[in-house]
């Protein structure tokens, strides 16, 4: 009997967590079916709404996942302060956004009009642009400060290079412009808490216009970037890069310049997606960048890290997960965020290499 | 003369930059302030709203200097008008961009905007004080001749160091063939001799008894965090500085420690009143089964992947520990409160019987992780923490001794917690922040990873310094975040390394970056 274990090759520790992964199986699926079963807990308008919230945080989940997944790919490392290059990016967009709001505009004799309410399209595509910019140049002088200098390091160094640098940001943010928390100023079109109403059995479900707004951007951004990484010439150099540094480096490839580009276009969807989160919940301050960050990291472990479609999978999926688990599960919503970071710790357990993910080796996990 | 004033504007440049943003993290008054104090000026003049403009002036004309010292590079000694050239360059750029950002905001001060709003820092009486109370255009042109001066002096004065430290450098030389090296001997032989050392470590017992008596409760209070802190670190050390595995959610043993605790002596919620000491050891007995129950489906993980996952479970934890799912078993955000206090021979701890404890305490801490280093297990660590994959072919049990690290460390972080609730005699979710973890971290790193005299110094830095000099409090995190970063760059090995890093053996190990990538790819 103890050889035959020994022929499959069973190690405690594996029999352990398979043994614990059933256990957890077994009691998620009761969990389900004894709250899915009991009649009426939730309409079909309240998962409606549930759906729709989870697909415009998982666009923006997503598009901080594509950050991680890139740099990833290329350097093997966790951009831990990438939470905070999107914080900036939510900032940056406020200011502008304030900026317009502030600025009446000019011709038309009303002084209340201000120009964001006047232009609301070219106003909000300047913020986007310049948040989104602002990330991008984070992005890139981090990469320049904190990490060039680690090349070839301990794989420790540059995350504990990466920590001290989310600690400087998320604090410099806090001494620049205060620890209070601000709103965004939305255009009258865009404003918060309106939208379509869209009937669903008996109820309707509002769509709001800021979520559309989000979800439609961040879709297109993703479609922008998978051009970009599939058919651009960049795009070939960084997955050249990302399959072998030396060779590509042999075939002429600046290294170090696609791997600057690489954290000014993942510095430039965080910002996208910081000014999408302020313009969606209002509300934001220095720390708005945190949790978001680790949420988006778990995205691309789900996903399966270094892989971009993965991160753009895992995104929505982690979006949908959370809004939807508490009342799958029947637990409290302040429990959401336990729900993310099990999963993160389930799929690193069971499945390292995540959905989509090709299978890596123990040292790379 | 091309290169000169390329590195003197760049130079400028950053000093610009980082001047520019003190002055918006409202740090050149604090700094302004802190000279004050040193050179004893009085911090109000005559007019009371109104800040001694000397002072500033001072912190400017250092700021010029080091932009001076670093327009030369390390190691270089180039010529005396190339110098001129350096300091030159660097001081007018960095005075002109400092000026011209004084004056536009100056300008739009004086016409009536209000700039609180956007960043708190340029209030009225702080951009007055910037300003010197005089025009905008005035203002700008004093930044100006104070940076191009001082970094002219700057420069100057590196170079003439630089010469000094050759001349130094060739007396020393002489030096060492006259001076007979018999005295050092005889330095040796008495500090490794045992009866000097027993007495020494006598007469340090005596001063440590009685410091506590002497200070007083304020400096116990300190001190004591500081004790609790060295010994979170020594633990902590043990999974990160011996056995390489970088844990970020230690905050969760500290946590789990100080609500057993808390919970197993309060009267409210529970009012179990057991016994203080069996409490501790119950607390500590549970975050090492916390550990175990994290560490064996975890540790097959390497490097960043543990860190965020154990991340995760910090903020589980706290998370849980404040929801409304287990209020009934923590007493939730509200925390819990009125934690029993120890009781020896009749009388409730005093504020100095804590501090002899926690004394007694970090000195055994200190013994068991000095023997466990040096012993078999710690040499496999050491071995992990090299090189995971040749110790594993060299016969080391990794996951097994990972394991072993993990618990250890769980177990100075639940003693501690323990510690921390009853001196305390109070604990709530909020204790237990992610900050928790990366401030022990820190101490690990910035004291020398595997080194315990590192930890002791890390701990008095991080956790010593900050009350010592309130007024840079808020600056602290940022700080901690820049001194990450420089550190990791310039001595990723620590402040006081232990003796099995050697220096630059950090940098030299690769495994997973830059040219041993090759194989490992393929």
């Amino acid at each position: 009997m103890i050889k035959k274990f020994q022929n499959l090759n069973i190690t405690w520790g594996t029999a352990l967590r398979y043994i614990a992964g059933l256990i957890v199986a077994v009691y998620l699926l009761w969990r389900i079916l004894q709250t899915t079963s009991i009649q009426g807990s939730y309409g079909p308008d309240t998962w409606m709404r549930f759906l729709i919230t989870g697909l415009v945080i998982g666009g923006i989940y997503s598009l901080i996942a594509i950050g991680y997944t890139l740099v990833y790919g290329i350097l093997f490392m966790i951009n831990f302060a990438h939470g905070e290059v999107m914080m900036l990016g939510t900032f940056a967009g406020y200011f502008v956004l304030e900026a317009f709001a502030a600025i009446s505009a000019p011709g038309s004799g009303d002084q209340s009009l201000s120009l964001l309410n006047a232009y609301p399209f070219p106003a909000l595509v300047i913020t986007f642009f310049v948040g989104a910019s602002v990330s991008a140049l984070i992005g890139y002088l981090l990469e320049k400060i904190a990490y060039r200098p680690l090349r070839g390091a301990q794989r420790l160094i540059p995350l504990i290079s990466a920590i001290g640098a989310s600690i400087f940001l998320q604090n410099a943010a806090q001494l620049l412009f205060g620890p209070q928390r601000r709103q965004y100023t939305n255009p009258d079109l865009l404003w918060r808490g309106t939208g379509w109403m869209i009937p669903v059995g008996e109820k309707s479900v509002m769509l709001t216009y800021t979520g559309t707004f989000s979800f439609i951007l961040s879709i297109l951004l993703m479609a922008g970037l998978l051009i970009l990484v599939k058919k651009t010439r960049l795009g070939k150099s960084m997955r050249a890069v990302a399959e072998n540094k030396q060779a590509a480096a042999l075939m002429g490839i600046d290294v170090d310049a696609v791997i600057s580009k690489t954290f000014i276009i993942s510095g430039f969807l965080a910002g996208a997606a910081g000014v999408m989160w302020g313009i969606h919940n209002g509300l934001f301050n220095h720390y708005v960048g945190f949790i978001p960050g680790i949420k988006a990291f778990t995205a691309a472990v789900l996903g399966g890290v270094g892989n971009i479609p993965g991160a753009m999978v895992g995104g929505m999926l982690l979006g949908l997960l959370e809004s939807l688990g508490p009342a799958i599960l029947g637990i409290d919503f302040q429990l959401k965020d336990v729900i993310a970071f099990t999963i993160l710790i389930l799929v690193l357990i069971f499945r390292p290499s995540g959905l989509l993910g090709e299978t890596l080796k123990e040292d790379k996990v | 003369m091309i290169t000169a004033i390329k590195d003197g504007l760049r130079a400028g440049l950053i000093t610009a930059i980082i001047f520019t943003f003190l002055i918006l993290i409202g740090f050149t008054s604090v700094a302004a302030n802190i000279i004050g104090d040193i050179l004893g000026n009085p911090q109000v003049l005559n007019n009371e709203t109104r800040l001694p403009v000397g002072n500033l002036l001072i912190f400017i004309a250092l700021v010029g200097l080091f932009t001076g010292l670093v327009t030369l590079k390390k190691g270089s000694n180039p010529p005396w008008t190339d110098v001129l050239f350096r300091g030159l360059t660097g001081g007018i750029l960095a005075g002109l961009i400092v000026g011209t950002v004084i004056y536009i905001v100056g300008s739009f001060h004086m016409e009536g905007v209000d700039f609180r709003a956007y960043l708190p820092n340029l209030g009225a009486s702080q951009l007055g004080y910037l300003l010197f109370y005089s025009t905008p255009i005035a203002a700008s042109k004093t930044y100006l001749l104070y940076f191009t001066v001082f970094s002219l002096v700057g420069a100057l004065a590196r170079k003439t160091l630089t010469m000094l430290t050759g001349l130094r450098n060739k007396l020393k030389s002489i030096k060492s063939q006259i001076i007979d090296w018999s005295d050092k001997k005889n330095f040796h032989s008495l500090v490794g001799n045992q009866l000097f050392q027993a007495g020494l470590i006598i007469l340090v017992g005596i001063g440590l008894y009685f410091l506590p008596l002497v200070w007083g409760s304020y400096w116990n209070y300190i001190m004591g965090t500081v004790a609790i802190y060295i010994l979170l670190g020594l633990g902590l050390n043990i999974i990160v500085g011996f056995s390489g595995q970088l844990v970020l959610g230690y905050v969760a043993f500290f946590a789990t420690g100080a609500y057993t605790f808390a919970l197993l002596t309060a009267p409210e919620p529970h009012a179990v009143g057991l016994n203080l000491w069996v409490a501790v050891g119950l607390s500590t007995l549970v975050s090492i089964l916390t550990g175990l129950l994290l560490g064996l489906p975890i540790l097959r993980l390497r490097g960043d992947y543990l860190a965020i996952v154990t991340l995760g479970f910090g903020e589980i934890v706290r998370i849980l520990i404040r929801s409304d799912l287990l209020t009934p078993l923590t007493n939730g955000p509200k925390g819990v409160t009125n934690v029993g206090q120890p009781i020896w021979r009749g009388h409730v701890f005093s504020d100095v019987n804590y501090m002899h404890l926690l004394m007694l305490l970090v000195l055994a801490g200190l013994f068991i992780a000095k023997r466990l280093k040096d012993s078999r297990t710690g040499r496999a660590w050491i071995a992990i923490r090299e090189d995971q994959t040749v110790a594993q072919a060299t016969g080391v049990d990794t996951y097994k001794y990972k394991i072993l690290a993990l618990l250890l460390g769980a177990a100075f972080a639940g003693l501690s917690g323990a510690l921390f609730a009853s001196r305390n005699q109070f604990t709530g979710p909020e204790d237990f922040a992610l900050m928790v973890s990366v401030n022990v971290l820190c101490i690990v790193i910035i004291g020398g990873m595997g080194s315990l005299p590192g930890i002791i110094l890390g701990a008095f830095v991080l956790k010593g310094l900050p009350e010592l000099l309130r007024e840079l409090a808020d600056y602290r995190l940022l700080a901690f975040g820049a001194l990450l970063v420089v550190m990791m760059i310039v001595r990723p090995e620590g402040l006081w390394p232990g003796q099995n890093s050697k220096k630059g053996k950090m940098a030299t190990f690769s495994n997973s970056l830059g040219e041993d990538n090759l194989e490992e790819k393929v």
